[in-house]
């Protein structure tokens, strides 16, 4: 908390090292990252990154099935069925509703159809303050 | 005669008092809360409904907390890239708070979190798909053909796309927020993803999705030293609530990181990071042009000076691209979040956005 006396505010001098120190470490990696070498080297360590997850995938994949255990791409292709089911769901919902609506009976959730503010307002001169 | 004058109460006994023992006793609770995410703040806290949901996405309306609305509703629209609670951050730092309190009628697009299938979604079935789909949801529960629609990043980006190429679409105002358009001007993610050392094909086909820690990673190295940093200020500043609060809202956002769907990835790295298609007027999805010269509503251009994420370089010349005559561009300090959710936000951003808004939503 800042002090009221004559003493020389210690906290005030090591924030202003901090903020000075950040940026120049900031700058100085920039400068070492925004190289060609080192644009090479992240694609390099990219190309290990996805070779290696590959491996372990398909080595992963092997070795559930051998234990007839289900793999990351049974339950994938599940779940790619439930989200096409859920889609098929939605899309029955949504023909029910404006089945609905066109025989007036609006079957959405009330919260949202009865949400019906007059659509008249005006602008004020001035905006509010944000707090 | 000179007098000596002699503290009333020596330095030392200060630390002794009970009003600094209790600060500092403060400071290990605070940061004992911080280290362990005891009572994490609410995020997302503004009450709303499901209006439309498909797979992960979620058009959601806020509820109104006015009689009286503006007639033209307005439409967030979330980036691909992190979850859509930075606009919703807590109550009293909410953008769409604050939106609804002006008389706003608040809708949000939020993509939700992509699911290993949906790696295949690309950029046509967002834009000429999922948005239109969108947009018409809104013109069916108020009622109103025209919508105003209010893109941050890449959330910006695919509402410029969508009303560059459906020429006829109820756009009535355009909001971009730290919108890039000249990839050009995109800094260190260019240089790194650059195709001569960059496969995006074998990332892509790989991993499917591009996974969260992938994205903050090389977020985090354009700034390498403001973790550490930020430790160090969050140590000096734990006797402040308010800050100790901002800090712990602002990081789980940070860290709140989700994957990147895959198929979109890639052709956002092929055509627009690598070919810059979209400021060349190349760019097409599903064979239709992306002209933004045609987009003729008014438009809003909301940039940060300081941005890291959208440099400055990259989003400056969206207005230039356009064929609107209503154009502003609004030019803050800050850096990429606090442009829309910091400080600066709440005291210049939001009245000026919601100002400029109002006028054209009658």
């Amino acid at each position: 908390m800042p002090d009221n006396d004559d003493r020389p505010d210690v906290g005030q001098l090591w924030r202003s090292w901090l903020t000075d120190t950040e940026r120049q470490w900031n700058a100085f990696f920039n400068d070492v990252m925004g190289t060609d070498s080192f644009g090479r080297f992240l694609g390099g360590y990219m190309d290990i990154y996805s070779t290696f997850q590959r491996l372990v995938a398909q080595n992963m994949e092997r070795s559930l099935s051998t234990l007839n255990v289900p793999s990351r791409s049974d339950v994938l292709e599940l779940s790619e069925r439930l989200s096409s089911l859920e889609e098929r769901l939605s899309s029955i919902e949504s023909s029910i509703n404006t089945l609905a609506e066109a025989v007036g009976h609006p079957s959405r959730p009330a919260a949202v159809t009865q949400l019906r503010p007059r659509r008249t307002r005006q602008p004020r001169s001035q905006p509010a303050g944000a707090k | 005669m000179a007098t000596v004058r002699i503290p009333e109460t020596p330095p030392l006994t200060e630390i002794f008092q009970a009003e600094v023992v209790k600060r500092n006793l403060d400071r290990v609770r605070r940061g004992m809360d911080v280290i362990f995410d005891r009572d994490p703040p609410v995020v997302g806290a503004t009450a709303k409904d499901v209006v439309y949901s498909k797979g992960t996405l979620r058009l959601y309306r806020y509820r109104p907390v006015t009689d009286e609305v503006y007639r033209i509703p307005v439409v967030l629209v979330m980036s691909l890239i992190s979850k859509p609670y930075i606009l919703d951050l807590s109550p009293g730092q909410s953008l769409v708070e604050y939106l609804l309190r002006e008389g706003f009628d608040v809708f949000m697009v939020d993509w939700g979190v992509p699911r290993p299938e949906d790696s295949r979604l690309t950029l046509e079935y967002y834009v000429l798909e999922s948005l239109p789909r969108n947009v018409e949801e809104v013109q069916k529960v108020t009622g109103e053909q025209e919508v105003s629609l209010l893109g941050y990043c890449m959330g910006g980006l695919m509402a410029l796309m969508y009303s560059g190429i459906f020429h006829d679409a109820p756009v009535a105002n355009l909001v971009c927020a730290a919108t890039p358009v000249d990839f050009e001007g995109m800094g260190m993610f260019r240089r790194w993803s650059d195709r001569r050392w960059f496969d995006v094909d074998r990332l892509v086909d790989t991993l499917g999705n591009v996974p969260p820690d992938l994205i903050f990673r090389s977020f985090e190295m354009l700034r390498p030293a403001e973790r550490w940093a930020a430790y160090a200020r969050l140590f000096d500043n734990l006797w402040n609530d308010l800050w100790v609060k901002n800090y712990r809202l602002f990081n789980r956002w940070v860290y709140d990181q989700i994957p990147f769907p895959g198929e979109a990835y890639r052709q956002l790295m092929k055509e627009l990071m690598w070919e810059n298609k979209l400021m060349k007027g190349q760019l097409a999805l599903g064979g239709r042009r992306v002209d933004l010269a045609a987009i003729t509503c008014p438009v809003l251009n909301i940039m940060a000076q300081h941005d890291h994420i959208a440099p400055f370089a990259a989003t400056q010349p969206l207005t230039s691209l356009l064929g609107s005559e209503d154009t502003e561009d609004v030019i803050l300090k800050g850096g990429h979040v606090s442009l829309i959710a910091g400080r600066n936000a709440w005291f210049r951003l939001w009245p000026q956005l919601s100002q400029w808004l109002s006028v054209r939503s009658v």
